[in-house]
């Protein structure tokens, strides 16, 4: 593990030479597995993620049915080689935690009442961690629902704010999150609604406000990249079968 | 049949294959004794010491490398140990569901493990720091994305390919020098199974769920064979098996000309 | 006409009454609820989805395969999240309890009709329909349930035009299940078919490229089919 940098933001650049109000590059790939019904390959700076949904499908056991809708599941798991020390496989109560939230990040937006007695699952794998791993992980899972055809409010975009060197700072890189004074990964729909928010610091109310504020821009611009993933996804597949005919 | 997917298969469906059998032909246009696409591509990860992604056909799953220090057993104190963990995550199949490894899992994991395990391609007691009290100790995790049929091949390939990539992180842990972890040989383990009496290599999905028994043959560069495992219940006899062997090796000895050796 | 492609919560109008299915209303705009297509009508604007389970409503005819037998029912799978019931009073003939597994076992395709579907999604299946019956020759193959209309076409169309050129038995259950008979090659062409709608599925002028699709294969396929002309009845 590194040390504590003395600072983080030098002439108004970060570590890795972005600005404060900069993500990470964003890499989308649709439908890399052909058994999920639909699923997303997620590449945030130097997070890997695989996100996969099934279902609606029937639920077991039987007692846990909802016979007024679907029951959302999330497993969100971290391959034992993803991070420095090796992870034991199996869940922890990290893991349980994050799946937790991810899924109620995922419960206001899905239609669940069309599918009673069913489950739509999410499954989550991070690949290679770095910091940020529930929001790329949320991302991915959206997108994963939407190629699944699942019935949604809208897509859920995630991204984490935090504060380092007294700054308020978006997408919190792993330096920062492990050595900064706050991270608030924070997830929401298009028209702002905030469906995951989580908080690990200290700020002031006023430091706050700027975060969410800033979480809110950064939330838009990870909108943005995926409905743009989801267009050119079936711009390419009509070009490309549309080549097929001559 | 190895990798457990549990839908019932149309008796039509069960027909047309066994139909194509006959007729010498597989439903993927595939000869017998022909693989489905292979590629693998190395340091994948660079959180792990080695690493790498493999697709065979449909199926895609990334193997990590990681090697820490650790206490010997007490009956090989001055050997390094490798351990083979293979997760069949409820992501990979509709099939696969989340809790402890069942028995297929674990059946998988142990088989690769021993193919590479008892073909001493990795010199165990080259991985000593001190004896009887550190040791390298090498974790082979084999992550399946997509089960896409014939897991244990995949993962065969995955875990070689992984550990011919491996450094061992000696520097990180104070201990020298990180030099590359030395692997001897190119153990390969090559699924057959039968079907309609015929002997087909690296089977799909479906071909999976209609064998009636698959022989699973590790075999190294010299051609010795250093794991098998027979799967299902019907029975195999003496000249089949020697014939699956020879097919095991000369799959295997193409593949490590063509993806394995440097 | 080319239709706009939409992803969840975007704005598709912004008349309330318009909302139809793959639609919801957030406000006082209609948005989408599915990755799809906008298909604007004069009275409803709905999102056609481009993947998605098949749910089961009475009076669909669907492709079943039977999974269990029970002590009067048996199970069925209909390429949904929800089984089947088919019970044994359903079948086109009257059979005592203790023989059901001489009439259907499990890996038996079936062709079902769908009953009713209750609140609680219990899907009730009966054989007693003209058509309705097992099916013990051909193949089965399966195309994305919210693909199968393309197949099917307007009134039956496009299954009228593909039985034709190619010369197969087909049919095409609503739940994404396509069940062809015929010789081997048939087979083989008709699937090709079926796979090349389902990748053009959103196209203009589908009817006309499948011709076109059929005829070059066709061609290419010439000297074997007339071979086969004069061995298989179809």
């Amino acid at each position: 593990m590194s040390e504590k940098p003395e600072h983080f933001i030098i002439d108004g650049k970060r570590l890795d030479g972005r600005r404060r109000d900069e993500l990470r590059p964003i890499k989308i790939e649709l439908s890399p597995l052909d058994r999920a019904d639909g699923s997303c390959y997620l590449e945030w700076g130097r997070n890997k993620v695989v996100a996969a949904v099934y279902g609606p499908r029937e639920l077991h056991p039987r007692h846990r049915q909802n016979m007024t809708g679907a029951v959302v599941q999330c497993r969100y798991n971290m391959a034992s080689f993803s991070v420095d020390e090796r992870i034991r496989p199996g869940p922890s109560r990290r893991s349980v935690e994050i799946s937790k939230v991810i899924r109620q990040a995922f419960e206001h937006v899905v239609f669940t009442k069309f599918f009673p007695k069913t489950a739509i699952d999410i499954y989550i794998e991070v690949l290679r961690a770095d910091a940020g791993t529930r929001t790329a992980g949320i991302n991915a899972a959206s997108l994963a629902l939407a190629d699944a055809g699942i019935p949604m409010r809208g897509l859920v975009s995630a991204c984490a704010v935090g504060k380092v060197d007294g700054e308020i700072v978006l997408d919190l890189m792993k330096e920062e999150d492990n050595f900064g004074d706050a991270d608030v990964p924070v997830a929401m729909t298009s028209d702002n609604r905030i469906t995951l928010l989580q908080m690990d610091g200290r700020m002031t109310t006023e430091e706050f406000y700027k975060a969410l504020e800033l979480a809110k821009t950064g939330c838009t611009t990870v909108y943005e990249l995926q409905r743009q993933a989801l267009v050119e996804k079936y711009d390419n597949e009509y070009q490309a079968e549309g080549g097929l005919d001559e | 049949m190895s990798s457990g997917d549990n839908t019932v298969m149309a008796e039509v469906q069960r027909d047309h294959l066994f139909n194509l059998v006959l007729k010498g032909e597989r439903a993927d246009g595939r000869a017998f004794d022909e693989f489905r696409e292979i590629t693998i591509e190395t340091d994948a990860i660079d959180t792990a010491d080695g690493s790498a992604m493999v697709t065979l056909g449909d199926t895609k799953l990334l193997v990590g490398i990681k090697v820490q220090p650790g206490e010997p057993f007490s009956d090989t104190p001055d050997k390094g140990v490798i351990i083979v963990n293979i997760e069949l995550i409820p992501l990979a199949s509709p099939d696969y569901e989340a809790g402890p490894p069942r028995e297929g899992a674990i059946e998988i994991a142990r088989v690769v493990d021993r193919g590479i395990r008892e073909s001493k391609s990795i010199d165990l007691t080259k991985l000593c720091i001190t004896e009887g009290e550190k040791v390298w100790i090498i974790f082979v995790d084999i992550h399946v994305l997509n089960n896409g049929g014939n897991i244990v091949d995949a993962a065969s390939m995955g875990a070689i390919a992984a550990l011919l990539n491996t450094t061992i992180p000696a520097a990180r842990h104070d201990l020298g020098e990180d030099t590359p972890l030395p692997v001897r040989d190119i153990p390969l383990a090559v699924t057959t199974i039968e079907f309609g009496g015929e002997m087909m290599l690296d089977p799909s999905l479906d071909e999976e769920k209609i064998a009636s028994t698959s022989l699973i043959v590790a075999t190294n560069t010299d051609g010795s064979i250093s794991g098998m495992q027979k799967l299902g219940a019907e029975p195999l006899m003496i000249d089949q098996v020697m014939r699956v062997i020879g097919m095991a090796q000369t799959a295997a000895s193409d593949i490590r000309k063509k993806f394995l050796e440097v | 006409m080319e239709r706009k492609i939409v992803v969840p919560g975007d704005v598709v109008s912004d008349n309330i009454k318009m909302s139809g299915s793959g639609t919801y209303i957030r406000g006082d705009e209609v948005c989408a609820s599915v990755y799809g297509l906008v298909n604007a009508g004069a009275r409803y604007v709905s999102v056609i989805p481009l993947s998605g389970k098949y749910i089961p409503h009475a009076n669909d005819r669907v492709i079943g395969i039977i999974i269990e037998t029970t002590h009067s029912n048996w199970i069925v799978d209909i390429n949904s999240p929800y089984d089947g019931l088919l019970h044994v009073s359903q079948y086109p003939r009257r059979i005592e309890l203790e023989d059901m597994k001489k009439y259907l076992k499990v890996g038996d395709c079936v062709l079902v009709l769908v009953k009713d579907v209750d609140a609680a999604m219990k899907v009730e299946l009966t054989m007693r329909d003209k058509e309705l019956r097992r099916l013990t020759d051909g193949r089965i193959t399966t195309i994305g349930p919210t693909k199968m209309p393309r197949v099917i076409g307007r009134s039956g169309s496009m299954i009228r035009l593909l039985k034709s050129i190619i010369g197969c038995g087909m049919f095409v259950g609503q739940n994404g299940r396509v069940w062809i008979s015929g010789s081997e090659d048939r087979i083989d062409l008709a699937i090709q078919a079926i796979r090349y709608i389902e990748a053009n599925a959103h196209t203009p002028g589908l009817t006309d490229r499948v011709q076109a699709f059929l005829k070059a294969k066709e061609k290419t396929m010439q000297s074997r089919i007339h071979e086969s002309r004069d061995n298989e009845e179809w």
